[in-house]
């Protein structure tokens, strides 16, 4: 008996153990991206926007402080000992920072943290502007943080915080051993794109559904904007599916890696371009659904991608 | 300072008697699955089949015989973690649970460990594993208690034929060496070493003599065992494109719009 076949490539390594990153950090990675794409594209506008630019991106400050929120919990529960959450970010023996530039989960840690505060802020910020929960009395302060030199400082260091949330996550799927993760160097980039269409997509339906008076026309700028990321999203695909060589056949030919030519593309992708051509409020809010739930595929796809390929059957973390 | 130390393993004389293996569940108190019942695998005699939490040794057997049984051969081979001079595990370990003892050997810290499973999707041999009852990641710990007074590990200890030896590790890479010239002059050509030299990971602290190609062993070769950080810059810099051209779309979309407006608002005011 000789178990251990060849593998099917000379560079995919399919002799490692599962790390078991599975349901939780499919929607960390569904949600991070989300809170990381709205909260660029809100500092963005603040930065380049009209005013009515800036009242249509709201919901993206109402929007990433709790998502990211939920994130922590999610990763926290998804660690075997979620109580020594905090190792990640300070040396349990000498109680100094812990820091290593070179591992993407390490420095996404500190990422996670300060996008977290970044967040804070500009949430504290919108329930100020509209006088909830008795914090009326901070609405100069808060309009500081969206106007003025601050707020332009505010706004860069904040979307420089959510683009790197947006993308370590695919770095760090890159920076192990795994099957097609580590075949390629794009997931990054391609997860980056995906948060912003899934981020602006979350703001267009909130802004559709619950945003009371928005200017249609900063609406209309936000989809554009959305179709833009998509076409960005599918141009990095179909680099990623080229870098992969003869593999990308193979990754992109068998559960779960099907889903992504006719799942992901088709409904999450292409269709809403297509219904975005519609007239109506109607087909405006199934593209933004369309493509929400795209991205949640395409993460559920890229995370489980390597169990595909494991030679030794069972091999679990 | 203590010499650096490593484990040659010699497959040729390996009997697959699994001392080894029952030596480290020992040492270690490892304890047995399933009520101690063992599924058989239906893979030759290998019961064991893979690392696990509770497997840091874990003896390969492989049969190769031609249809007509004539010929064949039989390789076993005891594996267990690499000790990796460029260690992936440890390299991405973000707690700074896994270090590099005074022996250049790769040990798990269990009290700063929090079970993020990052070093098992780093490790290229699928060594690592999340211990059942204690929740960490686990793997072989070259014995380390036992390095510290002076022992040997476990498993090259109990190792009847001497396939695994144990020792400062230039000394075994000199005696690899003159074995695999020994085996050659006695026309066994197809000998070699593996992670004896720099070319995976910089050199692996447990390295093997085999005699066939290396995924016939279940291992990688050296392009598929991989330093996680080779990829980190690559990435992060197409990331960094990807932003840019999505702050590009931002800055056309909502700039352009201003202008826009401003025009309007410029016309509006124009007498
Ligand atoms: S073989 Fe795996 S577990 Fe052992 S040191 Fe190398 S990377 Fe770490």
């Amino acid at each position: 008996m000789s178990p251990p076949s060849a593998p099917p490539s000379p560079t995919l390594n399919p002799y490692v153990a599962d790390p078991g990153w599975h349901g939780y950090i499919v929607w960390y990675f569904f949600l991070g991206g989300i809170a990381a794409g709205a909260y660029v594209m809100a500092a963005l506008a603040d930065l380049f926007g009209t005013a009515a630019d800036r009242r249509a991106v709201r919901p993206a400050y109402y929007l990433a402080f709790p998502l990211v929120n939920v994130c922590g919990i999610l990763l926290i529960l998804d660690l075997n000992r979620p109580e020594r959450f905090w190792h990640m970010l300070i040396q349990s023996r000498t109680g100094w920072p812990m820091f290593k530039w070179w591992s993407p989960i390490s420095v996404g840690s500190w990422g996670l943290t300060l996008f977290g505060g970044f967040s804070l802020a500009s949430f504290l910020g919108v329930l100020a502007e509209d006088g909830r929960f008795g914090l009326r009395r901070f609405s100069d302060l808060a309009a500081r943080l969206r106007t003025g030199w601050t707020g332009r400082l505010f706004a860069l260091g904040g979307s420089l915080s959510a683009f790197f949330l947006g993308s370590y996550t695919g770095v760090l799927l890159g920076a192990t051993n795994q099957p097609i993760w580590a075949d390629t160097t794009w997931i990054g980039a391609l997860f980056l794109a995906s948060a912003a269409s899934t981020g602006v997509a979350a703001m267009i339906l909130a802004d559709r559904l619950v945003g009371g008076e928005v200017d249609h026309r900063a609406l209309e700028s936000l989809e554009r904007l959305d179709s833009y990321a998509i076409a960005l999203e599918l141009i990095l695909l179909a680099t990623l599916a080229l870098s992969l060589g003869e593999l990308g056949a193979l990754a992109f030919g068998r559960w779960p890696g099907w889903l992504v030519p006719w799942v992901v593309v088709p409904f999450g992708l292409v269709l809403p371009l297509l219904l975005r051509r519609l007239p109506g409020r109607g087909a405006a809010v199934l593209a933004a659904l369309f493509v929400l739930a795209g991205g949640f595929v395409l993460r559920y796809a890229f995370v489980y991608l390597p169990t595909a390929f494991y030679l030794v059957p069972g091999h679990h973390g | 300072m203590p010499e650096p130390v490593g484990f040659y393993t010699d497959t040729t004389v390996c009997i697959g008697c699994k001392a080894c293996e029952v030596a480290c569940h020992q040492w270690n108190a490892l304890p047995a699955r399933n009520g101690g019942q063992v599924p058989l695998s239906g893979q030759s005699y290998d019961n064991t089949t893979r690392f696990s939490d509770v497997d840091w040794r874990h003896v390969r057997f492989i049969e190769q015989f031609p249809e007509d049984r004539n010929g064949g051969r039989w390789l076993m081979m005891s594996d267990v973690c690499k000790h990796c001079v460029n260690a992936p595990c440890l390299e991405v370990c973000p707690t700074g649970s896994i270090v590099r003892t005074e022996f250049d050997t790769v040990y798990i810290q269990e009290p700063v460990c929090n079970g993020c499973r990052d070093c098992i999707a780093a490790c290229p041999f699928g060594v690592i594993h999340i211990s059942a009852e204690k929740h960490i990641a686990q793997k072989c710990t070259f014995c380390y208690d036992r390095l510290q007074v002076g022992l040997p590990p476990a498993c090259a200890q109990a190792c009847p034929t001497r396939s695994i030896q144990f020792g400062p590790i230039d000394e075994l890479k000199q005696r690899a060496a003159e074995r695999v010239a020994q085996l050659q002059a006695q026309g066994q050509t197809d000998a070699y070493l593996y992670g004896a030299d720099d070319s995976i990971l910089g050199g692996l602290n447990s390295f093997y003599l085999l005699l066939d190609r290396p995924e016939v062993y279940g291992l990688p070769s050296a392009v598929q065992a991989r330093l996680p950080s080779r990829s980190v810059w690559p990435a992060s810099l197409k990331a960094i494109g990807a932003s840019l051209a999505v702050a590009l779309g931002a800055f056309l979309s909502f700039g352009r719009r201003r202008d826009a407006v401003k025009a309007t608002e410029g016309h509006t005011r124009s007498p």
